[in-house]
């Protein structure tokens, strides 16, 4: 292969002799730690430099959108929590709000806040999840404890709301399929007490560590104009520096009401959109989330959550696109509504598969070993993508 | 040069903060739960096994249709005229014998839809989880009390009634036919 085709890379590597590499095709997954599920990527390689990396997907497709037409609107919310399974009450909520705007139902003020509330919660545990793995695939093994102790804590508090930790089906349409027991919204405050200096932790841990910043500062970067060309979204959006979150730019529920700010990549340790400012977007943004947490828990009125979910959904005929701000980026539900009991199609705008879809483009040029930091920047989940 | 060395400065004080942060944690109590000895007590809500107070259904088929993925099987007989069944512990008055009552744990997603819908509350999930099990087919709940003989003479009954039914319709409808007959 003729040198000057390649890309230009981070280590300009000096052959003696100018010895020709043979290229190399090498499969890496289904079954790989790193890739965050079942994700196959070609990869052709040029010695320890990657030539060509094309993903492969659909290993865990389920049909989300063919079943969605063959069971009643309602019984399409436990569906959706199989989306994107470690943000679930984040999936509940766009559809579920799609479905309200079509019906033009209003929901129950204290039921808004609760949504708010444990949708924000999901963020933070989603994040949570993203660093922890993200350390995991560097090759820091600790920071992935200490981020799961803390996730527990969410975990649990979603037990207690709605008896599940997974796979919630807590939001639903007209409110929410719980009220909130006396005393959760103080556990909800006291854990907003004790996070906050447990991000401080994982800062020492490996936000600031000097190998870890070697290892993911000026690795894939991805400049804002590519990363608009993409669709990207969410996080790794933000990471390239553009400020675009749903949540201030087109507010949804009661978004609107509460003070937090777009974290933005500001390229600190290297440039503007490196593996590095994705990883501190996430971290910055559970900050923010705690303080929307606290606003929503301070201004959550008594009530009953439960009172304006209607009996039977009938959804009009027609159209509407929804798309809200999962911990991924812009999560969009496209429903079609022939006015019967079933929708005639629901097409999901998965971010995750946009955000995987420009990993081809930034791969080239790159080690193998930062091909695995910047699938774990992207902070992808296979089970949103192949849906 | 000075840059080589800044560097390994700044290696070796990052890590040593992070060291510290894990040193500091060799003096807190340990998270991890010794599972089968110590179990942790979950909260009234939590969603695991489904579990059905059969004296209280009355067969109205809320849960089967509710359920997403079908894992919920019934099967009514209609109770005889001068029958008395009883009440559901709400004051339904019940009028069908639920002579099949199967959940399928295993096709379950545990998303509780089945739970909501019910006019008796006779339908919900227990915090049980330890249910797991060898066989596939213990996954298979029965909550039915009828024993096969009384199901087999229940729908021998039914059967009967049907016919009975129909034969009658039979010649209500020769009777009702006969008229337009007799005009034309």
């Amino acid at each position: 292969m003729n040198k000057s085709n390649l890309p230009p890379s981070r280590f300009e590597l000096e052959v003696p002799n100018k010895l020709k590499t043979e290229e190399m095709t090498l499969s890496m997954g289904p079954q790989h730690p790193s890739t965050h599920g079942v994700l196959q990527i070609i990869l052709k390689t040029d010695g320890e430099i990657i030539d060509s990396a094309d993903p492969r997907i659909g290993y865990l497709h389920r049909c989300f959108e063919k079943h969605a037409e063959n069971v009643t609107w309602h019984q399409v919310i436990p569906y959706t929590d199989r989306l994107d399974y470690i943000a679930s009450m984040n999936n509940n909520l766009g559809y579920v709000i799609g479905l309200e705007r079509m019906m033009k139902l209003e929901v129950n003020e204290r039921a808004e806040h609760l949504r708010v509330i444990v949708a924000e919660l999901n963020r933070i545990a989603s994040h949570l999840i993203a660093l922890g793995t993200y350390g995991l695939d560097i090759g820091a093994f600790t920071p992935f404890l200490y981020t799961f102790r803390d996730r527990e804590r969410i975990l649990d508090l979603f037990e207690e709301i709605c008896g599940a930790r997974l796979l919630y089906n807590y939001i639903w349409v007209g409110g929410v399929a719980y009220d909130a027991l006396p005393g959760w919204r103080d556990k909800v405050l006291q854990f907003c007490d004790y996070f906050l200096p447990k991000i401080k932790e994982y800062n020492d841990l490996l936000t600031f560590n000097k190998i870890f910043i070697d290892r993911t500062a000026n690795v894939g970067v991805i400049p804002a104009e590519l990363a608009i060309n993409y669709g990207m979204s969410g996080p790794g959006l933000r990471g390239s520096g553009v400020p675009y979150d749903l949540r201030k730019i087109d507010p949804y529920s009661i978004y609107d009401r509460f003070e937090f700010d777009i974290c933005t990549g500001r390229g600190e340790m290297g440039t503007v959109g490196d593996c590095w400012d994705r990883y501190w977007v996430r971290v910055a943004e559970m900050y923010e989330s705690v303080k929307i947490i606290r606003q929503a828990c301070e201004a959550m009125p008594d009530g009953d959550a439960k009172e304006t979910v209607p009996r039977n959904i009938k959804v009009p005929a027609g159209e509407y696109y929804m798309h809200t701000e999962s911990p991924r980026g812009e999560l969009g539900y496209y429903i079609i509504s022939d006015g019967g009991k079933t929708a005639n199609r629901i097409k999901v705008r998965s971010p995750a598969y946009s955000n995987l879809s420009i990993l081809s483009s930034i791969a080239p040029g790159v080690m193998i070993a930062d091909l695995v930091a910047i699938i774990g920047s992207l902070d992808i989940v296979l089970g949103e993508i192949d849906r | 040069m000075k840059d080589y060395f800044r560097n390994i400065y700044q290696a070796i004080v990052t890590i040593l903060i992070g060291m510290g942060v894990t040193f500091r944690h060799l003096f807190v109590h340990a998270v991890t739960i010794q599972y089968p000895h110590v179990k942790r007590e979950l909260p009234a809500r939590s969603r695991q096994k489904l579990f059905v107070n059969i004296d209280d259904c009355i067969g109205c088929f809320q849960c089967a249709r509710a359920c997403p993925v079908d894992c919920i099987m019934i099967e009514t007989v209609k109770a005889g005229k001068d029958e008395d069944l009883g009440e559901t512990s709400n004051g339904q008055k019940k009028r069908l014998h639920v002579v099949k009552f199967d959940i399928d744990m295993a096709k379950c997603c545990y998303c509780a839809d089945c739970v909501f819908p019910c006019p008796t509350e006779c339908i919900y999930m227990t915090p049980d989880y330890e249910f797991a099990t060898y066989d596939r087919n213990s996954l298979l709940l029965h909550f039915a009390k009828y024993s096969p003989e009384q199901v087999k003479a229940l729908h021998e009954r039914q059967e009967k009634e049907a016919l009975a039914k129909a034969q009658a319709a039979k010649i209500k409808a020769a009777a009702g036919t006969k008229k337009p007959e007799s005009e034309t």
